[in-house]
């Protein structure tokens, strides 16, 4: 079985923001609605001073706090490893948004269900690749199974030594190059 | 901010009606001849909770369009939501007998009292661990909330029972020694609990001093002061506490009546107002 999971290369995202609005028409957002943020700051001291993008979504962690706390079980984990959204089970009550440490997910304007990043599940099975992944203009995301030595985001992962956004705090895995 | 003023009105409901279901049980036990508080507080406790369940209805979108979706809250055990629904799904009916028992005139057995006392304690309780699970926000993610919830939650019960008291029976109300001093302890117990809590968040995190200066010298700084520590611990503990502690007489003025009112509306007004900065001043830590 495969485990899913990304890299992010802070270092080539230019901060156009096309993945995002990739992901929006993908799964149909409204304009005001995003499974994708960015965190902007400035790093390094002068003179060498850089700024850096950093898109967070959800990171599909392994040790997903949203998935303890959601009391219907609409928040669940496949078997490969993607954490997605039972919309037939929510009610609405937000605990999962309160315990995500990475403020990845959102409440949909037009039906009052938490979402937020799914990979691009469809037919039991992530996008190939997921919307976000397949616009980068920069080649900044990589996508694929963790599982597999071989596969583009392994070689990615282990080539820029890519790390967990929070280190080892949820078992996530989006890997970012900073 | 995720959670608004719905769910600090059922946080603050659910501990009322537990502790007035407490109180009730307490006067029953200590002021048998006291009826009108004990109606009161077995009145007031499925109520209060029942508003509470209201609010939470109203604030869960997703599941207000789709009724039916609130039977999976019993799903997953190892979510203090779902731990919460099934105390509440014992202390609800139970309040509710309990109310309609007493309505009815008929005498309320001992045995179901006592599951009650334990599941109104299990649903103040919870109240605080709900939010105490949550690792993101340093005001609530520590051991001391749910305590800090539970005498609030008391000191509510005990004071939305006692207004009543106050109001249709002062003369035994009055002669409640026990009740009063108890109202007393607790309110100078919660000042010295929230001082706790607040001192840890502040040395814990970045994100836990700037919650707590928000709450005593930023944009929350009115409302905690004027309305939690005034209003809802300090004036009750003088109000209450110098005729207990004091004097040591019996008040009978109008002057002590209209005191007193301000005071129990003042427990109720903070321990309201306690539950809204909580939920609204949380700041997240932030891992990126």
């Amino acid at each position: 079985m495969a485990r899913y999971g990304m890299l992010i290369n802070t270092k080539k995202c230019v901060g156009c923001y096309a993945c995002r609005i990739a992901c929006q028409m993908k799964n149909h957002l409204e304009p005001t609605e995003a499974f994708i943020r960015y965190e902007e700051r400035e790093t390094g001291e002068y003179p060498s001073v850089y700024s850096e993008i950093i898109p967070l979504q959800c990171q599909h962690c392994e040790d997903a706090p949203c998935a303890a706390v959601c009391p219907t079980h609409a928040t669940y984990i496949t078997d490969s490893g993607v954490v997605l959204v039972d919309e037939n089970k929510c009610i609405g009550c937000k605990y999962c948004m309160a315990a995500c440490p990475y403020g990845a997910r959102i409440v949909r304007e037009e039906t009052g269900v938490v979402e937020k990043c799914r990979f691009c599940w469809e037919d039991g099975k992530p996008g190939d690749p997921p919307a976000c992944v397949g616009t980068c203009i920069s080649g900044a995301r990589v996508f694929g199974d963790l599982d597999d030595p071989a596969s583009e985001v392994s070689k990615a992962i282990a080539e820029y030594n890519a790390q967990p956004i929070a280190g080892d705090l949820t078992k996530s895995k989006i890997f970012y190059v900073r | 901010m995720i959670w608004g003023p719905m769910i600090a009105w059922y946080l603050f409901l659910a501990g009322a009606s537990a502790g007035a279901f407490l109180t009730a049980a307490f006067v029953e036990a200590k002021y048998p001849d006291s009826n009108k508080m004990r109606i009161a507080g077995r009145i007031i406790a499925p109520v209060f909770v029942g508003i509470g369940l209201l609010m939470l209805m109203l604030d869960a979108e997703a599941g207000l369009m789709n009724p039916l979706r609130f039977f999976y809250l019993i799903s997953n055990p190892g979510s203090v939501m779902t731990l919460g629904v099934y105390f509440i799904c014992i202390y609800m009916p139970v309040a509710l007998v309990v109310a309609l028992l007493e309505i009815l005139k008929k005498k309320v057995p001992k045995w179901l009292t006592w599951i009650g006392i334990v599941f109104a304690f299990a649903v103040a309780a919870y109240t605080g661990f709900l939010l105490g699970v949550v690792k993101t926000f340093p005001l609530w993610n520590n051991a001391i909330l749910p305590i800090l919830f539970v005498v609030s939650a008391l000191s509510a019960g005990l004071a939305a029972t006692s207004l009543v008291g106050l109001v249709t029976d002062r003369e035994k109300f009055e002669h409640m020694w026990l009740v009063k001093k108890s109202h007393v302890i607790l309110s100078a117990v919660e000042l010295v609990i929230l001082f706790t809590m607040l001192v840890i968040v502040h040395t814990g995190s970045s994100a836990g001093a700037a919650t707590v200066d928000s709450l005593i010298a930023g944009q929350y700084a009115l409302p905690f002061w004027a309305g939690i520590i005034l209003l809802g611990l300090v004036a009750p503990f003088l109000i209450e506490g110098y005729p207990v502690f004091i004097t040591k007489r019996v008040e009978t003025s109008t002057t002590s009546l209209v005191l007193s009112v301000i005071g129990e509306s003042g427990v109720l007004i903070g321990g309201f107002l306690l539950r809204l900065l909580v939920v609204l001043a949380a700041l997240p830590l932030v891992f990126v």
